[in-house]
């Protein structure tokens, strides 16, 4: 076996005994950086490496060699092309380059009772059309709107299937595949009511919200399960509007339908791994119900707490703040990650990520020399 | 004659139907201008309510957006009998989420907040070059600039943005604040900006001491 072989083996086995609740022969490690921040780092106009994908080899060659992860750093990735075919305005490109979501909104407060009767109907019929400008107009021409669009994003993914694979081969990066879904709520709030439209419905129609959520329920589950559930890899939930909401509307609105996906998942034998974005701290009690071994990666809050409360039944990760990295001297950036392994390593359970991705590089900014000195650190000093 | 008091309560507690029923019922009285004034004083007062539970944590964002809904339909219905006077401005800020960033979820509360307060608020909108701000800050002069932004890409656009301020001479004419998810003091020094703030509430705050 080559080397690279070896190291897949290795780190597949350091993922396995962490998803399991075994402490593992030390903690992992995934770069928080992403695609773009990749394309920048080699020097190349972000727009125009999303549109062209063959640039982007030597871009990733450059990037697995330059700096330690375990994981293959290619991250959730937005491609272009299929969201241009289909006039996408949830997903849409900023003027720096970088793929962003809007607030749009898909349905109408006055379509909630349709939805609930018959959500993936409601979702063809309705809110594709208004959210994408592809679906609008005649069949025959919507038909080859979805036929370029799908053959667009499935070239795409294939090609960037095949990078991975040459670095997974090259670089003996763990071997995970993924699913992705949305707990309920946030499904409703992020592509159907908007931010504002949600935020008055909780006040306006709270039995609706609480039915489409019911009834939204199975399509996130198929939406987040895995080809296989025994296979090394995890479903990602990236977790939205709580820390929006009161306690009571959480408690009513958000919870019961969340906490069944994320129950509903682990008992098909499948890891989770929560994005738990903004401030969560008042909910780490219920974060506690979730099944054994659920994978949380904080964007905020108290390390010791979280390890106090949580660290013994589930997995934590996140909590490293990447805008220090933009702010701090090397030494502090690495202070910080040793803060955060002296808390979370002990006993096991824990994964080195960040608090947010890294989606931007400043020219002649800290950021690569930080970034580099704090995953070699982790990398070197990061037992449980 | 309608209970100022009542009304006050009512935009403290997010009651729309209470709210508009008191509005359309004092509209169809017929009111003067000045009367209409001391209706939109007493919503001013109810929206102070909703900063103060925001900072309790009995409020959280999502009842900082309805209640920026409900007050700018409350202000709809109002003007048509608020058109005969002149209004009195606190002062004036010209807001926007900076290049490369589309969200303007933090900056739109923060925008309504601050009209309710009784702001000039010019609102350019998201992804807004540095050029933009600075041709702005010529044209209206605000003393005030809140800059806003969710990624972390938008800390070296703010920097861009108070450079450019710089740049065209009119730094010392404003004061400016940014907020969002990504900011912090050690930001706020870099990017040479006087204050930041994570909270909406807190960062309006800010701007009514500086223009006291």
């Amino acid at each position: 076996m080559t080397d690279a072989v070896n190291m897949t083996n290795e780190r597949n086995q350091i993922f396995r005994d962490l998803f399991n609740g075994k402490i593992p022969k030390r903690v992992p490690i995934s770069n928080p950086a992403t695609q773009d921040f990749a394309i920048q780092y080699a020097g190349l106009d972000l727009a125009e490496c999303q549109w062209d994908l063959t640039k982007l080899e030597p871009v990733y060659e450059k990037f697995c060699q330059d700096f330690y992860t375990d994981t293959y750093p290619g991250g959730s990735i937005r491609i272009p092309s299929h969201y241009q075919i289909l006039g996408s305005t949830p997903i849409v490109m900023s003027s720096s380059g970088f793929m962003q979501h809007p607030d749009v909104v898909g349905m109408l407060a006055e379509e909630y009772d349709q939805f609930i009767a018959s959500p993936y109907d409601c979702i063809v019929e309705t809110i594709l059309p208004r959210l994408y400008t592809g679906f609008n107009g005649e069949p025959g021409k919507v038909a080859m709107t979805l036929a370029k669009a799908m053959r667009a994003q499935s070239d795409d993914l294939a090609y960037l299937g095949a990078i991975r694979a040459k670095m997974n081969a090259k670089y003996g990066f763990a071997t995970m595949i993924g699913a992705l879904t949305e707990a309920p709520f946030d499904f409703m709030a992020d592509f159907l009511r908007s931010f504002k439209g949600i935020s008055g419905d909780v006040r306006r129609y709270p039995d609706k919200i609480a039915a489409a959520c019911e009834a939204v329920l199975p399509l996130m589950i198929k939406k987040g399960t895995l080809p296989n559930p025994s296979m090394l890899g995890y479903t990602f939930i990236p977790l939205h509007m709580a820390p929006y909401l009161r306690d009571k509307d959480f408690a009513t609105l958000y919870w019961p339908t969340f906490k069944k996906l994320v129950e509903t998942l682990a008992s098909m034998g499948q890891s989770v791994q929560l994005f738990v974005e903004q401030d969560w701290m008042r909910y780490l009690d219920y974060l506690y119900e979730l099944p054994e071994n659920t994978i949380m990666r904080f964007e905020y809050g108290d390390a010791k707490l979280i390890k106090d409360k949580l660290g013994k039944k589930h997995i934590i990760s996140g909590l490293y703040p990447v805008t220090l990295l933009q702010t701090g001297t090397k030494e502090q950036c690495v202070d910080k990650a040793k803060e955060l392994l002296d808390v979370l390593a002990p006993g096991g359970r824990y994964w080195w990520q960040a608090d947010k991705s890294i989606i931007h590089l400043e020219a002649n900014g800290p950021v690569v020399e930080n970034l580099r000195a704090v995953l070699e650190y982790v990398h070197e000093n990061g037992t449980y | 004659m309608i209970d100022l008091q009542v009304l006050t309560q009512a935009v403290g507690d997010l009651d729309e139907k209470a709210i508009l029923t008191m509005i359309n019922d004092f509209v169809a009285t017929n009111p003067s201008g000045e009367d209409a004034q001391t209706v939109v004083f007493a919503c001013q007062q109810g929206m102070a309510i909703v900063g103060e539970l925001f900072e309790k944590n009995e409020y959280y964002v999502g009842d900082l957006i309805f209640a920026g809904e409900l007050l700018s339909k409350t202000i709809e219905l109002l003007k048509p009998v608020l058109s005969s006077v002149a209004t009195q401005k606190v002062g004036s800020i010209v807001i926007g989420t900076v290049e490369g960033d589309l969200h303007d979820i933090g900056k739109n509360i923060f925008g309504s907040m601050a009209e309710a307060a009784g702001f000039d608020v010019y609102d350019l909108g998201i992804d807004v070059s540095p050029n933009a701000f600075v041709e702005k800050l010529k044209e209206v002069k605000p003393q005030i600039i809140g800059m806003s932004g969710v990624l972390t890409l938008a800390i070296d656009s703010m920097k861009n943005t108070v450079k450019a301020i710089n740049e065209a001479g009119l730094r010392d004419s404003v004061k400016i604040i940014i907020g969002g998810n990504p900011v912090n003091e050690d930001a706020c020094k870099q990017i040479g900006a006087d204050a930041f703030t994570t909270n909406a509430a807190e960062g309006l705050k800010t701007c009514q001491g500086w223009v006291k």
